[in-house]
């Protein structure tokens, strides 16, 4: 009966994608909310996962997808990736015309066969057959079939029905097996809003997702990853390159990195061991030997990308990176925590997802994960976490390339999931101390202390080290609304003991002014106005999400040109909401001279969609509240 | 005698000891002590040496190759420098030969306690990589990379492609302290060489003697039957040498509006003009223009393919058959091969699969397409020509050379005047070419494969007029209608940027532009009637357009669409300023006052010029009652100005937002 049911069952689906793909090779079919805002269409992604063994993955799936226009070819994307551990069994394109009628078959042998390194990399094994085809005429219709077996099943692909911003998806099906010695994980993200079927059987299952609309990127939205349906998979014991591990937890993961991966690979020399003791023999503490070690290494080495040895999961030898001077992420990382080690500190190797968006490592589900590597020292007063690639962050500085977010703390007895330090609103901060002339002729002379901390910080870390040219560029860019800027003086200062960066600036405008008649207008912040009104919707979708806040106050003191007079100015004012506040005043010490204060403080936070037109609002105001001016008149004398 | 030479030699090198050793692995301790660049001290590295030697060598089983010998020696000032501690070097293959690499030796000085340490590049950590099936990369990347460290290579390229000579480069991003290169090529083969960039280079040239000796193999005959002989031959012949010694090459340093900045880069290319062996005829490659074209013109993918026949003639003849003014039979077969034919992207001047294959499957590289609409003019009866081109971003032929050009458009002429035409662009227009072919001169190709230079800017100014009408309101904002026309390549972008895309998308990203203005009843005209300029229009609403101080308003009376930024930072300028097209737009708006408001002061009218014309400005305002009237005017009169208008194309633009900035005021009544 069973059996019998299964059959009709079959045979009706069968009949349906028989019926189907017909229609999917022509656009008209298309239902139009699907179009709305979407280059191209996924017609049909079908995705088979058979997991035969533990060293055995075959994967075989066919994509169709219509481009609607020039800016969808890129989402073709008819490649496969290659290295030692993966074989291509079978590529193939097809290629349809608006009507659905074939125009073209590209077979294996067609595709283009090249090395996947990117200009930074020195080295890696990686390599990709790609197939780019011309449109004649849009839309077309792709098919692409693959078929490919992999060795490794540490990375098992996830089900992912939309693929990027600006694509919607008419059907995306995502078939898993496996034997039944193995136990697969997986852990659903984003589901909610989305019309997302999920069937189980024994030894496998299988996740159908039908008629999402295209996204749309939005300036302070949520990033993709954050909303976007994925479906991760992972075996609890898997092979990376003839490595074999079992995994279930992260306890287990950092388990095994530590002992499988990394402790090995302290293989310092005595020598080299006591060259480390003898260097921070005279530091009064654990923290300040940390640091002597951090410049060491800075001094020491630089980053190179090499991706070599278990599929680019294994950090070379301490001794190998302390011959060459140079490793990557994890080389570098590594390397640090040989060195400290050998100073009798505790360090641990850190896996997290780095870039300025902040990514947590899904903290319930242990599998490959994360692209960087950075150190963990704990500390009674808070963790410290070193950027171990960078030549010029300040110890225990990590900025926003990896602030905030869940990582995987890798130590002897285990993985333990941490957060990474937070830079808070108020840590954030930018003084500036300044003053200007105004002369007669409407040119100004001024000059200012701007003083950066926390992000700030490392927005403007980099300046120490550009030529004049190129800092003469950047303040010409940083105040582009100044039309004739000519900087006469600039002096940085990076104290990187408290991570507070000065810059010393004197410059002259001419014009900056303006004469009207009898009057000069004079807009009062020369040095510090807000621009970055964010985009208009017509209508919002996504949430707001303001990822770190800051704080900026200014002090500027005006000097007039004698024989004027204020014939008018601004009123004081203080704006207060959820977002942040902006207060301004003008302070009149005598005749000539008045003082303009300002300050701006922007908080991090995630509000409903809804307050995205508030929030617009406010950076509105605020920079018109920037371009504020004062009326001066010629006095009778 | 040769204890007289030794001492004469040993004496010479200590002389030049004396100086500075550039012998392999002589660095000596003043360079790693050296902490900043003495020519420029803004370095984060620098060539203190490069040579580079390419000459031939005979091979008994290959015949001549290419050996070129190269050592350079680096030092690192700055983090920022030590990508120059990593290097790249690419290795051609084709038709079954290859380029090989050998004797790759490197070290990396640097100095511990006052002493000069040395590490070896370990050969493991050189890395191969087949980039395609044409390129194998090499790279690797120096050990013990610190700042003030020196690094130093050598290594040796075969290379089997005599016609291919590598360029030789003598300026690079950072500056060159000393640059010795030796270009050496037997009489068989005669090179051109050409030369390009500001930095003057005098080559030195010389001859020198050679000789190859062979080996033959013959079995006795005879009176000496059984017996193996072998015979040596030798053959003398000359070696043409060119030297080039040079020092303190400064930096080359990217402007912005520079076309490409390698062209101002100095450097030479050799390319092969003819091989002649004794005792066979020349083989011609190329040496004047005449023979590149000559050459080109008689390749079976230009000159056979442009003389190809009967693969579209029943379609032109039916399309233009009742037309009988050639200037309306132009327009037609250039729609008509604009339409057909798509670009597949590929540049070149010479046909891939054939025209008439490209005509069947309606796609096809550059020179298919051009030489087709070419041979349909012809076919036509106009007097229609191709003209080979290089584009922008592969640089300016300055010299003969086949591999100068890239790119290839049709020219008709007509007693009126030439038109110039690329089919590739579907929003071309007659004389309006894709901006990435206007680039100087292209060289135009007669009937029977001579050729003239044939100036591809354009002459006409591109246009874009636009009228404003708008209200300004009591609380500082702006609502009014927009409109805008745009000819020749102003359309050309517009259309590029416009046709095919989501609408919603485009007007989204259009009130973005200018700060989240609100935009209704958005229309645009003539967008695919490319006879006509491109109108674009619509309603408008925008915020903060004015300041409100007492009972005072100020304003731009340009608003949103006044310049607020000179394009030009720079103090100094060495490479001339490139905008691709001369330009003119004109500016009419008109201006309703808030009620209750009366006019108290507007800008003085003016006009302002560049030195021979070259940008021309011209503002003009009158009020009456509670409307004003602004019109203004700013031409770019030239394609391309040189550095030595610099200081006034500076100062001309810092005037322009000067003047568009300047103020009205009206005051309550």
């Amino acid at each position: 009966m069973n059996l019998k049911f299964c059959v009709n069952i079959c045979i009706l689906f069968t009949t349906l994608l028989v019926f189907g793909q017909e229609s999917l090779y022509t656009s008209i079919t298309i239902p139009a909310e699907l179009k709305e805002n979407a280059n191209a269409v996924i017609r049909l992604d079908q995705v088979n996962v058979d997991l035969k063994s533990v060293n055995d993955m075959h994967i075989k799936g066919r994509k169709i997808i219509t481009v609607l226009n020039k800016r969808g070819d890129q989402h073709v994307r008819t490649f496969a990736a290659y290295d030692s551990s993966t074989k291509i069994k079978n590529l193939e394109v097809l290629v349809f015309d608006a009507l659905g009628d074939q125009i073209d078959k590209i077979k294996e042998g067609d595709f283009n066969d090249v090395s996947a390194v990117g200009g930074g990399t020195l080295y890696s094994d990686s390599r990709v057959k790609y197939f780019e085809y011309t449109p004649v005429n849009y839309p077309y219709t792709i098919e692409f079939n693959y078929e490919y077996v992999n060795e490794s099943t540490a990375f098992i692909r996830s089900f992912m029905p939309v693929s990027d911003y600006l694509v919607s998806v008419e059907k995306s099906n995502y078939n898993i097996n496996y034997s039944s010695e193995m136990t697969l994980r997986l852990k659903e993200r984003n589901f909610q809003d989305f019309n997302i079927v999920k069937q189980e059987h024994e030894g496998g299952l299988q996740y159908e997702a039908n008629h999402i609309k295209a996204f749309k990127s939005e300036t302070y939205g949520p990033e993709f990853f954050e909303i976007a349906p994925q479906v991760l998979f992972a075996l609890s014991e898997f092979n990376l390159e003839g490595v074999f591990t079992k995994v279930n937890s992260w306890k287990d993961f950092g388990n095994w990195m530590y002992h499988d991966l990394i402790a090995d690979t302290h293989d310092l020399s005595e020598s080299q061991k006591a060259e480390i003791v003898k260097l921070v023999q005279d530091e009064p503490n654990k923290l300040a030997k940390a640091k002597k070690i951090y410049e060491y290494v800075q001094n020491k080495t630089r980053y190179i990308s090499v991706q070599v040895g278990i599929g680019g999961w294994k950090p070379f030898n301490a001794s190998e990176v302390d011959a060459l001077g140079y490793g990557d992420c994890k080389g570098l990382t590594n390397y640090t925590m040989a060195l400290l080690d050998a100073a009798g500190i505790p360090s641990y190797y850190t896996v997290v997802y780095a870039g300025a968006t902040k990514r947590n490592l899904e903290n319930d589900f242990a599998a490959m994960q994360g692209n960087h590597a950075i150190l963990n020292i704990p500390n009674e007063e808070g963790d410290i976490w070193l950027e171990c690639t960078s030549q010029k962050l300040p110890f225990g500085f990590i900025g926003d390339f990896t602030d905030d977010r869940d990582v995987l703390v890798v130590t002897p007895e285990g993985g333990v999931i941490k957060h990474t330090k937070k830079y808070n609103t108020e840590e954030n901060s930018q003084y500036i101390k300044g003053s200007y002339k105004v002369l007669d002729a409407g040119a100004i002379e001024a000059q200012a202390q701007i003083v950066s901390k926390g992000i700030q910080y490392d927005d403007k870390y980099n300046l120490e080290t550009e030529t004049n040219r190129e800092l003469d560029k950047a303040y010409k860019h940083r105040w582009s609304y100044i039309n004739k800027l000519a900087i006469e003086n600039m002096h940085i200062e990076n104290n990187k003991t408290d991570v507070a960066f000065t810059e010393d600036i004197r410059f002259k405008a001419g014009g900056y002014a303006k004469k009207v008649g009898e009057r000069i207008l004079l807009t009062l912040n020369v040095f510090n106005r807000y621009t970055a009104i964010p985009d208009r919707y017509r209508s919002r979708k996504w949430p707001v999400k303001i990822s770190r806040g800051f704080k900026d106050v200014d002090e500027v003191e005006i000097m007039l040109p004698s024989g004027y007079q204020v014939e008018s100015k601004p009123k004081d004012l203080t704006i207060e909401n959820k977002f942040g506040s902006y207060k301004m005043s003008l302070e009149s010490i005598h005749e000539n001279k008045i003082i303009y204060k300002r300050e701006l403080v922007v908080n991090d936070g995630v509000y409903p969609k809804e307050d995205y037109s508030d929030f617009r609002n406010f950076c509105k105001e605020v920079s018109k509240l920037d371009n504020s001016k004062i009326a001066l008149i010629k006095t009778n004398l | 005698m040769r204890i007289i030479l030794t001492i004469v030699l040993t004496f010479f090198i200590s002389v030049s000891l004396f100086s500075q050793d550039y012998r392999f692995g002589k660095v000596s301790k003043e360079e790693l002590e050296e902490t900043v660049n003495p020519i420029d001290s803004s370095a984060v590295a620098a060539y203190l040496y490069k040579n580079r030697k390419t000459h031939f060598q005979y091979f008994q089983a290959d015949g001549f190759k290419v050996i070129t010998e190269v050592h350079e020696r680096i030092k690192i000032y700055s983090q920022e420098g030590f990508n120059y501690a990593t290097k790249q070097i690419g290795l051609y293959q084709s038709g079954g030969v290859k380029e090989e690499i050998s004797s790759l030796k490197a070290y990396t000085y640097y100095l511990e306690n006052g002493k000069v340490e040395e590490v070896k590049l370990d050969k493991d950590n050189i890395f191969e990589t087949e980039l395609s099936s044409y390129w194998v990369q090499q790279k690797f990347t120096m050990p013990n990379i610190k700042i003030g460290c020196v690094i130093e290579f050598r290594y040796r390229i075969d290379s089997p492609f005599i016609s291919n000579i590598d360029e030789f480069v003598f300026q690079a991003d950072i500056p060159i302290k000393k640059l010795e290169a030796e270009f050496e090529a037997p009489e068989y083969f005669v090179y051109k060489s050409n030369f390009k960039g500001y930095f003057p280079v005098r080559p030195i040239t010389e001859k020198r003697r050679g000789n190859i000796i062979y080996y033959q193999k013959s079995r006795g005959e005879g009176r000496n039957p059984g017996g193996t002989t072998f015979q040596s031959e030798k053959v003398d012949f000359e070696k043409n040498v060119t030297i080039f010694d040079l020092s303190n090459i400064p930096a080359l340093k990217e402007e912005p509006f520079v076309n490409n900045i390698n062209n101002y880069r100095s450097a030479v290319k050799y390319e092969l003009s003819y091989v002649k062996y004794p005792n066979r005829p020349i083989n011609y490659y190329s040496t004047s223009w005449e023979d590149v074209v000559k050459n080109i013109y008689e390749s079976s993918s230009f000159g056979g393919e442009l003389g190809k026949s009967g693969y579209y003639e029943q379609d032109i003849d039916a399309l233009i058959g009742s037309v009988s003014d050639p200037l309306k039979r132009a327009y037609l077969i250039f729609d008509f091969v604009k339409s057909r034919m798509k670009w597949n992207e590929y540049y070149g001047y010479y046909t891939d699969k054939g025209v008439k294959k490209a005509y069947k499957e309606q796609i096809g590289n550059v020179a298919e397409i051009n030489l087709m609409l070419t041979s349909m003019l012809r076919h036509a009866g106009l007097r229609a020509y191709p003209v080979l081109v290089s584009t922008r971003s592969h640089g300016v032929p300055l010299f003969p050379t086949r591999e100068g050009y890239n790119y290839l458009v049709s020219c008709v002429r007509f007693p009126e005047g030439d038109m110039l035409l690329d089919a590739t662009n579907k929003y071309a227009v007659p004389n309006v070419l894709p901006i990435k072919a206007l680039n100087w001169q292209g060289r135009m190709i007669s009937e029977h494969g001579g050729s003239t230079l044939i100036n591809l800017y354009p002459k006409e100014k591109s246009k874009n007029n636009i009228f404003m009408m708008a209200q300004l309101h009591e609380d500082g904002n702006l609502e009014g209608g927009y409109r805008s026309m745009k000819t020749n390549h102003r359309a050309l972008s517009f259309r590029e940027g416009y046709i095919g895309t989501n609408l919603d998308d485009y007007l989204e990203k259009l009130e973005n532009k200018y700060n989240g203005m609100e935009i209704s009843d958005y229309q645009v005209k003539n967008d695919l009637d490319l006879a006509k300029p491109v109108t674009e229009s619509y309603k408008f609403v925008k915020e903060s357009q004015a300041d409100i101080i007492g009972d005072k308003i100020y304003f731009s009376p340009m608003f949103f669409l006044r310049n607020t930024e000179n394009p030009f930072k720079l103090e100094k300028r060495d490479y001339p300023v490139d905008f691709v097209y001369p330009s003119v737009t004109n500016y009419k708006i008109f201006i309703a006052i808030p009620e209750g408001y009366a006019v108290e002061s507007v800008p003085e009218p003016g006009a302002f010029v560049m030195p021979d014309n070259l940008g021309v400005f011209k503002y003009n305002i009158s009020s009456k009652g509670n409307k004003l009237q602004l019109a203004v005017e700013s031409h770019i009169s030239e394609s391309v100005i040189t550095p030595a208008y610099y200081q006034a194309l500076k100062a001309y633009f810092s005037q322009l937002v000067e003047k568009q900035g300047e103020q009205i005021v009206l005051s309550k009544i």
